[in-house]
């Protein structure tokens, strides 16, 4: 398969992921913003496989599409998740190199810098300052969300190798 | 999992708790400014229980006032996230209704104080 076909098949899957997940609110809403992430398991997964550039690409596209999908293009949202994937992205690629983690590690750096990301910008954009009393909460849910999604991209990339060794 | 991933945890975790003791120390407020997109429609003195209902983009927004406490108690929103948040006292704390276009900041003090 050649690896435009491959990129578009795990922005697809990013899509789908962020889909699934949004009908599946943890702790019923209570906690707005509180997801699991899923859709971080495609950036990481390129991160590892592919190259920064990549996964700018897919992930910049994704909430291009999930904003014209579910939450509205341009919207208060929107512009949260694309400061999110982008701090993510930056962050996970520095901790990646740099620093001696492993994929699970790594994952939970993406989910910090994610939340911290979001955070940042409400307080810039809509000059909430006070969000930055809800940061805890969201760094507290960031640590289990960032493992889960670390393993489940750890097996990805294991199924992945086996099955291209085939090919 | 290796060592420093453990490492990784324990520095976010000690964050965490600092941001956590941030709230604690946080006075209480005793009043609580209303916005409606972004322009204040209403101001609230926390000391006197009482009930307001304020325009929100969706309809009546009503608004209680419980022993220094206040709450967003009904509202028409997809979610109801700013009912379901409940009570709110101290300063820098907000209720915020995005669907509504309706804020309720409590506001910190900190630059009165540094004024006089």
């Amino acid at each position: 398969m050649k690896k435009f076909t491959r990129l578009s098949m795990l922005l697809a899957l990013s899509v789908a992921l962020n889909v699934i997940e949004a009908s599946l609110p943890l702790f019923n809403g209570y906690i707005p913003g509180l997801k699991l992430g899923l859709a971080n398991i495609v950036t990481l997964f390129i991160i590892y496989q592919f190259s920064l550039k990549d996964a700018f690409y897919v992930g910049i596209l994704r909430v291009f599409l999930v904003g014209i999908l579910r939450t509205g293009l341009f919207s208060t949202t929107f512009f949260f998740s694309l400061s999110g994937v982008i701090f993510s992205i930056i962050c996970m690629y520095l901790a990646k190199n740099f620093l001696k983690l492993s994929i699970v590690g790594v994952s939970i750096v993406g989910s910090i810098a994610h939340s911290t990301g979001q955070v940042l910008t409400s307080i810039l954009l809509l000059q909430m300052s006070s969000m930055i009393y809800y940061l805890p909460w969201l760094l507290l849910f960031s640590i289990p969300t960032g493992v889960l999604v670390g393993i489940i991209c750890k097996q990805l990339i294991k199924f992945y190798d086996e099955v291209l060794s085939f090919e | 999992m290796n060592k420093n991933d453990i490492k990784l945890v324990v520095i976010v975790l000690i964050v965490i708790i600092l941001l956590f003791s941030l709230t604690l120390f946080r006075k209480k407020a005793n009043i609580a400014n209303v916005y409606y997109e972004n322009e204040l429609i209403l101001e609230i003195d926390l000391s006197i229980n009482k009930t307001y209902e304020v325009d929100g983009y969706n309809g009546k927004v009503k608004i209680e006032v419980l022993n220094n406490q206040i709450r967003v108690v009904e509202e028409n929103s997809p979610y109801h996230l700013c009912s379901k948040q409940g009570f709110v006292s101290k300063s820098g704390e907000s209720i915020i209704c995005l669907p509504n276009k309706i804020i309720i900041e409590l506001p910190s003090d900190e630059l009165d104080a540094e004024v006089s």
